[in-house]
């Protein structure tokens, strides 16, 4: 039977985690904290805040120093009404796991139980506000995690979001040929029926008429 | 030889869904690959904005037409996160049991694909029969076949149907032998070996940074699986062990690693089945109404502005993760941003790029083996 990490044991690396980040990041300002999920289990996970210049020194730290060897998925948000400071965000999630390449022939089982100090899993999250305007930027991470090269592609594609640095970027949902500067999740973009109830007021679809419209009946 | 560029796809056999692969050959040799994708992009994310949070997980179910239970899952957990929620245990134990079912549904569906890719054409005949068994399981529970709705913010849609424990133990211990069926098939299978060892190397270091995860980076042996490392639900209590598979190779794991780790996690989740449905709380032959507290707990309907709720989840495929805003439209009853992380949209291109070196007849087998999925892809 599988021994799974203990919430001491996540407890007790997240805060290393902290402590760590704060020794090293808090005179420039940057906020790491320990944050409990609030469903399952209530694992604790890193919450990080961090300004756009600051942020690849903060992803080097995390990658050579904290360990973090996998960045799981990156998300743009547009706030049109978040004020000055806050009109985008940037979250990127991303984990410290235990795997190191083995030789041929063998594997590495590892058991909750028997992990100490880095080894254990830690779960990130951190957060980048950016100014409002029309050209929000932020730092690529791409040659630090290659798996940050598509998810930040895909921010820019759906959100608009400009990965400065990104090497190769292309649009990867949207059509090729979509017009500049159109980036669906914007949040001047209305889908159609953005309130559901617009739906139950038309039937047909597309905002026809049915035909005997006005007829009495 | 002067190099040139094929274009594999949209519609190849070898691409399982719509995209395209366009290689670069120089004679045989792939020499440089590059993936495009958005094929059936529906913008499931923007979608979800004008939705609250219950009308979510159907979206959610149509992510991935093979492993929908997963995937809707991995949303509520999210949610459950955002909005506070408690699950009863039973519950738990309920959704432990319908994702397993359908990790067995998909990795066979992923066999009987891959089979043809490789040129077996009976073991889609009979990993297609086996599944049955499963969506059957899985059509009492959510009523259809395909897209199920049936995990609930706080809990699960209904109770199990009396009977079903039993049911569930018969077809997985008939299935067990059935596993036993196809690795004597498969593995005494000489085009299958050849076409499968030795093929497209990746190791776990390698793929970790590239975003890869699931049975693809267990195949280069190495046990992580967020079902351990992040426990969710009760994987804890239940007994299993992670599917790991010896790589042959310090290059990695090959093809046939791939294929060997997941015919090992369908064992692994019948172990599971058998011990969960013994350990249910409440019993397996008893049946809570709908809405009971043993299945289902009220749940807030509304998020505040500045709450974010996340989730890990060890879908079919990977790691997929789901984050998600509160205090959009209705006073925080939608979604203000909800963004999903799908496994297999890191993964392709990543596997692309894995196949630079190899021969031009070994993509099918590379490609499949990596399980690939272009609706949770796309979204």
């Amino acid at each position: 039977m599988v021994t799974a990490v203990t919430k001491e044991q996540n407890a007790e690396a997240a805060k290393a985690v902290v402590e760590n980040l704060s020794s090293r990041f808090s005179d420039a300002g940057v906020v790491a904290e320990v944050i409990a999920h609030t469903s399952g289990k209530a694992y604790d996970f890193v919450r990080i805040t961090c300004s756009p210049d600051q942020w690849r020194g903060v992803a080097k730290h995390l990658k050579n120093e904290v360990g973090v060897n996998y960045c799981a998925m990156v998300t743009g948000t547009h706030f049109p009404e978040g004020g000055a400071d806050r009109g985008w965000e940037v979250a990127y999630h991303m984990y410290r796991w235990p795997i190191a390449n083995v030789a041929a022939h063998t594997m590495t089982v590892l058991e909750g139980d028997k992990l100490k100090g880095d080894e254990i899993p830690v779960e990130f999250e951190i957060f980048i506000p950016l100014p409002a305007g029309d050209t929000p930027s932020v730092p690529s991470i791409q040659d630090i995690w290659e798996g940050a090269d598509w998810n930040e592609k895909e921010t820019w594609d759906l959100v608009g979001i400009d990965f400065e640095g990104h090497v190769n970027m292309h649009r990867v949902l949207n059509p090729h040929d979509s017009p500049v500067a159109f980036h669906p999740l914007q949040r001047q973009h209305k889908i159609r029926y953005h309130d559901f109830n617009e739906m139950y007021d038309d039937p047909q679809g597309f905002g026809r008429k049915p035909v005997d419209e006005g007829r009495v009946k | 030889m002067a190099e040139m560029w094929i274009t594999m796809g949209p519609q190849h056999p070898m691409t399982h869904g719509l995209w395209t692969l366009r290689v670069k050959v120089d004679g045989e040799t792939v020499t440089d690959t590059e993936a495009e994708l958005g094929y059936i992009h529906r913008g499931v994310e923007k979608i979800c904005e004008a939705r609250d949070f219950t009308q979510i997980t159907p979206y959610c179910d149509r992510l991935c037409y093979v492993s929908a239970m997963t995937w809707a899952h991995s949303y509520v957990m999210a949610a459950e996160d955002l909005l506070e929620a408690e699950v009863p245990e039973r519950a738990e134990y309920i959704r432990l049991m319908a994702a397993e079912v359908q990790r067995l549904a998909s990795h066979l569906m992923w066999l009987g694909a891959f089979g043809p890719d490789i040129g077996n054409l009976t073991l889609m005949t009979w990993c297609l029969r086996d599944r049955e068994m499963f969506l059957d399981l899985l059509q009492e529970l959510g009523g259809s076949r395909m897209h199920y709705n049936y995990p609930r913010i706080g809990g699960v849609k209904r109770d199990i149907p009396i009977g079903w424990g039993n049911r569930l133990k018969a077809k997985v211990k008939l299935f067990e032998h059935r596993i036993d069926e196809y690795e004597m098939l498969l593995d005494e299978s000489t085009i299958w070996l050849v076409r499968l060892q030795g093929v497209g190397y990746a190791t776990a270091e390698d793929q970790l940074n590239a975003g890869v995860t699931g049975p693809n980076i267990r195949a280069a042996g190495v046990n992580t699986d967020t079902r351990w490392t992040n426990p969710y639900s009760v994987y804890d209590q239940v007994d299993w062990e992670p599917a790991v598979e010896k790589p042959t190779s310090v290059k990695g794991a090959d093809c046939y690693d791939r294929y060997r780790v997941r015919m090992e996690e369908m064992r692994q989740s019948c172990r599971m089945l058998l011990d969960a449905i013994d350990k249910i709380p409440g019993g397996a032959n008893t049946h809570y109404q709908p809405g009971d507290e043993m299945i289902l707990t009220k749940a807030p309907t509304r998020a505040p502005e500045g709450a974010t709720g996340f989730s890990t989840y060890e879908c079919t495929r990977g790691v997929s993760n789901f984050y998600i805003q509160g205090g959009g439209d209705g006073r925080g009853k939608n979604p203000y941003r909800l963004s999903i992380r799908s496994p297999m949209f890191i993964t392709i291109p990543y596997v692309a790029k894995t196949m630079i070196g190899y021969k031009i007849a070994d993509i099918p087998a590379i490609m499949g083996s990596f399980d690939p999925c272009i609706g949770e892809t796309d979204r």
